[in-house]
C-alpha cells in the first residue's frame, strides 16, 4: 500500500508523470462527464443533418447518418478506455494468480504453467488475438477475451520472476522463522508487492493495448454498428477523408491523446519506479 | 557449430510445440463459437435456404457428428500430413489458399524488416554520436511520436495523400514489389522508433568499455569511432531486440494489408473472420505459430553467427 501510494506521487512530482496524469485525467472525466452534457445521443440517427462540418449544433460535425460527432467519439472514448482497463485488470488477475502459484507450488506444477506460458507467447499477440476472434465471431467482447487470452502470458512469466525473488526477501524469510504460515505471507505479503510490480510493467503497455483494441476495431473484429469506437469510426469514414476530413480528425485525435496520455506515464513510471536501469534518456 | 545446431533443433521443437499449441487453443474455443458451419458451407456452396435433412448430410460429411476430440485428432491427422482441410467460403484447400497469398505477405514483411533496419542504423548512429545535440533531441521526439501512431491510422493518412491525393501507386494494391514500399514504409515506422532507440543506448554503452575511450581519447572523430568499434559490439544486444521486433511487425502485417487491401495472408484472415470460416483460422493459426518461432530461429543463428565471442569460444 505505501509502495502505491509513494508511486503516485513521485510520478506527480515528474514533470513527464505529471503531464501524462492531468492527459489522463482530463480524457477520463471528459469520456465520464462528457455524455451527460451533451443532449445528442451517439446513435441518434438524423439524415436532414448528413455530414455537416463542425457548426454550433454539432461541435464536431455530423457522420453520413447525421450522428453528432462528439457524443460518438465521447462514446467511443468510454468502450475504448474501459475496455482497455478490463483487459489490463483481467490480464493482471490470470497471470497473478498463475505466476504466484507457479513461483510457490511445487516444481511440476510450475513446469507444467510455464510450458503453458512458454507455448503462448512463442505467437506474435496479434496473431493469437485475431485466431481467437476468429473462432468466438466479431463482437466487443470477444475482442476483449481475445487480448486477455494473448497478453496474460507476458505478466504471469515475470509475476513468476518476482514471487521467486520476494521468497528470498529478508522479511519474508523472517516472517517464517517466526512461525507464519505460508498462506499469511503470500496472502498479505507476496500478492501485493508482485502486483505492484506487475502494475508498474503493465501501465508501460497500456498504450499499446489501446492501439490494439482500435486496431481490431478497425478491421470489423471489434465493436459492431452502430455502436462507436475510435478505430471503428477511422473504418467507416474512410470514403469522406477529403469530403468530410473532420469525420476521421475527431477519433484519430483521441486515439493519439490516450496513447500519448499512457506513453507518458509509462516512460516516468520508468524513471520513477526502476531508477538507475535503463540508460536510454 | 554442433552446439548452433543442437539449439536450432530445440527451438524448431519449440515451434512444432507453439503450432500445436496455437491449434489446441483455437479447437477448443470451438464450443463457444456461434454458428452453424454445416449450413454456412451449404450456403457457399448456392444452397441458399438449407433443409434440415440437407444440413444434417453436410454434418456427417465435414465429421461435424463427431465428438469435439476426434474432430481435432482427425485435423491433426490431416495437418502433420500438409492437410489443412477445405475453405467453408471457397471449398478449395486451405494450404493452397495461404500458399498463393504468402508472397505477397512475404514480400511486405522482408521489405518492412529491410526499410526498418537500414532506417535505424543510421538514425541511431547519428543520434550518438551527436548525443545531447539537436539531431538526438529530433529522433527521440519522433520516435515517441511514431510509438504512438498506430500503424492503421498512419497507413490510412499515407494512402489518401500519397495515393489519392499525388497519385502515386495505385489505390487497390495487386501484391507486386512496385506497390510495396508505402505499406512497408508503414508497417516499418513502429521498428524503426523502437530500434533505433535501442541501438542508440546500446551504442553508447559500448562506447563507455574501456578501449573505446583510448581511441576517442587521441581525437578519433566519433562517428568513424562509432561504426568501426562500437557498432559490432553493439550489434548483438541490437539484434536480440531485432528478433524479438520480427513478431510485432508480422503481428501488425493483417493491418497494415487491410488498410492498404494488400492482397496477403493478413488480409485473406481477416476476411476469413468475418466469413467465419473455421479451417482457414485454424490452418492459419498453426501456420503463423510455426512462420514465427522459425524467423526468431533465424535471427538468433545470425546474432550468433555475426558475434566475434561465440565464434571464437567455438573454435
Amino acid at each position: 500500500m505505501a509502495v502505491r501510494r509513494g508511486v503516485l506521487r513521485r510520478l506527480a512530482a515528474h514533470p513527464t508523470g505529471r503531464a501524462g496524469l492531468l492527459l489522463t485525467g482530463a480524457l477520463i472525466a471528459a469520456v465520464l462527464v462528457g455524455p451527460l452534457v451533451i443532449e445528442h445521443s451517439p446513435t441518434a440517427i438524423d439524415l436532414a443533418r448528413k455530414l455537416r462540418a463542425p457548426d454550433g449544433a454539432n461541435l464536431l460535425g455530423t457522420d453520413q447518418f447525421g450522428r453528432d460527432q462528439l457524443a460518438r467519439v465521447l462514446e467511443g472514448g468510454r468502450r475504448s478506455l474501459g475496455a482497455a482497463a478490463l483487459v489490463m485488470v483481467g490480464a493482471m488477475g490470470i497471470s497473478l494468480t498463475i505466476g504466484v502459484t507457479a513461483g510457490m507450488a511445487g516444481r511440476l506444477l510450475d513446469a507444467v504453467a510455464m510450458r503453458v506460458v512458454d507455448v503462448l507467447l512463442a505467437l506474435p499477440g496479434l496473431i493469437l488475438a485475431l485466431a481467437v476472434v476468429g473462432v468466438l465471431g466479431p463482437s466487443f467482447t470477444n475482442l476483449m477475451l481475445a487480448m486477455v487470452i494473448s497478453s496474460w502470458a507476458y505478466y504471469a512469466r515475470l509475476a513468476r520472476s518476482y514471487v521467486l525473488a520476494a521468497r528470498q526477501r529478508g522479511d519474508i524469510m523472517a516472517a517464517r522463522m517466526a512461525g507464519i504460515g505460508w498462506p499469511r505471507i503470500v496472502a498479505g505479503h507476496i500478492v501485493p508487492a508482485v502486483a505492484t510490480q506487475l502494475i508498474v510493467v503493465a501501465t508501460l503497455d497500456l498504450g499499446g493495448v489501446i492501439v490494439a483494441i482500435a486496431s481490431l476495431s478497425f478491421l470489423g473484429l471489434g465493436v459492431q454498428p452502430p455502436d462507436a469506437e475510435w478505430g471503428a469510426m477511422l473504418s467507416e469514414s474512410r470514403l469522406f477523408f477529403s469530403t468530410a476530413p473532420w469525420l476521421l480528425a475527431a477519433p484519430a485525435t483521441a486515439i493519439l491523446l490516450a496513447v500519448t496520455a499512457a506513453n507518458l506515464i509509462g516512460d516516468a513510471l520508468r524513471d520513477v519506479a526502476a531508477p538507475g536501469r535503463e540508460g536510454t534518456g | 557449430m554442433r552446439g548452433t545446431l543442437r539449439v536450432v533443433a530445440a527451438r524448431l521443437g519449440q515451434g512444432l510445440a507453439a503450432a500445436l499449441g496455437a491449434s489446441v487453443l483455437v479447437w477448443a474455443l470451438l464450443p463457444l463459437a456461434p454458428g452453424d458451419p454445416a449450413r454456412r458451407v451449404l450456403q457457399a456452396r448456392g444452397i441458399g435456404d438449407p433443409q434440415p435433412v440437407e444440413i444434417e448430410a453436410a454434418r456427417v460429411e465435414l465429421g461435424l457428428d463427431q465428438p469435439l476430440p476426434v474432430q481435432y485428432a482427425r485435423w491433426l491427422g490431416r495437418a502433420v500430413r500438409g492437410d489443412l482441410s477445405e475453405s467453408y467460403e471457397s471449398g478449395q484447400p486451405v494450404l493452397e489458399e495461404l500458399r498463393t497469398r504468402l508472397p505477397a505477405t512475404a514480400l511486405l514483411a522482408v521489405t518492412a524488416i529491410a526499410i526498418a533496419g537500414l532506417g535505424a542504423l543510421p538514425a541511431a548512429l547519428l543520434a550518438a554520436a551527436y548525443r545531447g545535440r539537436w539531431p538526438d533531441a529530433l529522433l527521440r521526439g519522433l520516435s515517441l511520436v511514431g510509438a504512438a501512431l498506430p500503424a492503421f491510422l498512419v497507413g490510412l493518412f499515407a494512402l489518401q495523400v500519397v495515393v489519392l491525393g499525388r497519385g502515386w501507386g495505385r489505390a487497390l494494391s495487386d501484391g507486386s514489389p512496385g506497390q510495396v514500399w508505402l505499406p512497408a514504409l508503414v508497417l516499418a515506422l513502429a521498428r524503426i522508433a523502437d530500434w533505433s532507440r535501442l541501438l542508440r543506448a546500446s551504442l553508447l554503452e559500448s562506447l563507455e568499455s574501456g578501449f573505446i575511450l583510448v581511441s576517442v581519447a587521441r581525437g578519433a572523430r566519433r562517428l568513424r569511432v562509432l561504426v568501426r568499434h562500437a557498432l559490432p559490439n553493439a550489434l548483438l544486444p541490437f539484434l536480440t531486440a531485432v528478433g524479438v521486433g520480427v513478431g510485432a511487425l508480422l503481428g501488425g502485417t493483417p493491418i497494415v494489408e487491410a488498410v492498404f487491401t494488400w492482397p496477403g495472408i493478413g488480409s485473406y484472415v481477416v476476411s476469413a473472420i468475418n466469413a467465419r470460416d473455421l479451417p482457414v483460422i485454424q490452418g492459419f493459426a498453426a501456420l503463423a505459430a510455426m512462420a514465427y518461432v522459425a524467423t526468431s530461429v533465424a535471427v538468433d543463428v545470425l546474432g550468433g553467427l555475426l558475434d566475434p565471442r561465440t565464434r571464437k569460444a567455438k573454435t
